[in-house]
């Protein structure tokens, strides 16, 4: 069976994971990929039921039944890492209905610092965090934010507001993170949505084209 | 992009571990977690552009061949990382293996395992003084060291960090 590559974004509670797969998916779709979404929480499919309502039924990105939620109870990142079957099952019947998908992306339920994703699930983990919970977020490390591939740090116009220096935070992701890459974004004004973007499209990806246009040339 | 979808070989293993045959190869130095990936991208350490897209099943390994052509001959060396090493005191008891089992298993964190030492990683030297508290009923039995090396869970004990 085909692998479709999948990005798995994981992070705190309100720190915008699933307000950057919404940012995200337009800004690939522009670029002609195709990505469907899963978004596991602990109790509700709210944010399942908006990303799909928003995306899916008023813009018409992706197909409604291309937004899957799952309420994984429990402990969040038991879904995401020691046992994953809830999201492989529907991984597996993604990828053997739709092999014309270029990518699958999966949101972590809210989850503390230590969130990461099973190898086996996510091929590339961003790990967002946000500038309200203080500037001493990114050099209080945890296994997220020094393991991820790519650390977002969100909420970049309220540092003001919150006393957070965001000079500060950038030193010290830049230490802790040492040469992999992390990006400041603002996820409400659609700021930095374009890096977050390439870094998917060239670590992910690997710079193929879309598979739509790619079927569309071997045609012509 | 250097496309990889499958290592050709193994530096420490049959016809390549004649190390005569490696010595010029490129380095592609990734960390163990790194290498649990299907897709990765990565440059060599003499910048060459690698993709990684494994075939199904596939793992990477410490020493794995990436490309041997005459472009390119690169190869997979696992960075070393920071862990403690635990060696149990001779005349020590069952209890005390068992103990230090359950401590260390209660963090979740994978194991290697040489004759008389327990090795795992930690994320800070912090740590050190953690552990030792943990294992307070048993440290007159145990010698803890931190050091920096390639670290090899052992293949039942590879599981994930909490």
């Amino acid at each position: 069976m085909v692998h479709i590559p999948r990005v798995g974004i994981g992070g705190p509670v309100g720190s915008g994971k699933s307000m950057l797969i919404e940012r995200l998916v337009p800004t690939l779709a522009q670029n002609g990929y195709s990505v469907s979404i899963i978004s596991n929480d602990v109790i509700s499919k709210e944010d399942a039921d908006r990303m799909r309502d928003n995306l899916a039924t008023k813009r018409g990105l992706l197909p409604e039944n291309l937004v899957i939620g799952l309420a994984t109870g429990g402990c969040p990142h038991t879904a995401v890492r020691e046992d994953p079957s809830m999201n492989l099952s529907v991984i597996e019947e993604m990828e053997a209905e739709h092999p014309d998908l270029d990518l699958i992306i999966i949101e972590s339920g809210g989850d503390n610092i230590t969130t990461t994703f099973s190898p086996i699930l996510a091929d590339y983990f961003i790990y967002i965090i946000d500038v309200a919970g203080g500037d001493k977020y990114p050099r209080k490390g945890g296994l997220g934010i020094e393991s991820c591939d790519l650390l977002v740090i969100n909420k970049i116009d309220l540092a003001g507001l919150v006393g957070a220096d965001l000079k500060v935070m950038e030193k010290d992701a830049s230490r802790i993170r040492r040469d992999r890459p992390f990006e400041f974004i603002n996820c409400r004004a659609n700021e930095g949505i374009t890096k977050v973007a390439k870094h998917i499209i060239h670590d992910v990806l690997l710079d193929a084209r879309p598979k739509s246009e790619i079927r569309q040339r071997a045609r012509s | 992009m250097l496309k990889v979808s499958a290592p050709v070989g193994n530096i420490f293993l049959d016809e390549w571990s004649d190390s005569s045959k490696v010595g010029n190869f490129e380095r592609l130095k990734i960390s163990r977690m790194e290498m649990e990936k299907r897709i990765l991208r990565r440059r060599t350490d003499r910048g060459t552009d690698v993709g990684l897209r494994l075939d199904s099943g596939t793992r990477l390994r410490n020493g794995d061949i990436l490309a041997v052509g005459d472009d390119h001959q690169i190869v997979v060396e696992q960075l070393p990382e920071r862990v403690i090493t635990v060696r149990i005191k001779t005349g020590s008891s069952k209890e005390t293996m068992i103990l230090l089992g359950h401590i260390i298993g209660n963090r979740h964190r994978p194991i290697a395992i040489q004759e008389d030492t327990v090795i795992f990683p930690i994320y800070a030297n912090s740590e050190k003084k953690v552990f030792a508290d943990l294992f307070y009923d048993i440290i007159d039995h145990l010698e803890l060291t931190v050091e920096d090396r390639v670290f090899s869970p052992h293949s039942g004990a590879d599981v994930h960090g909490h």
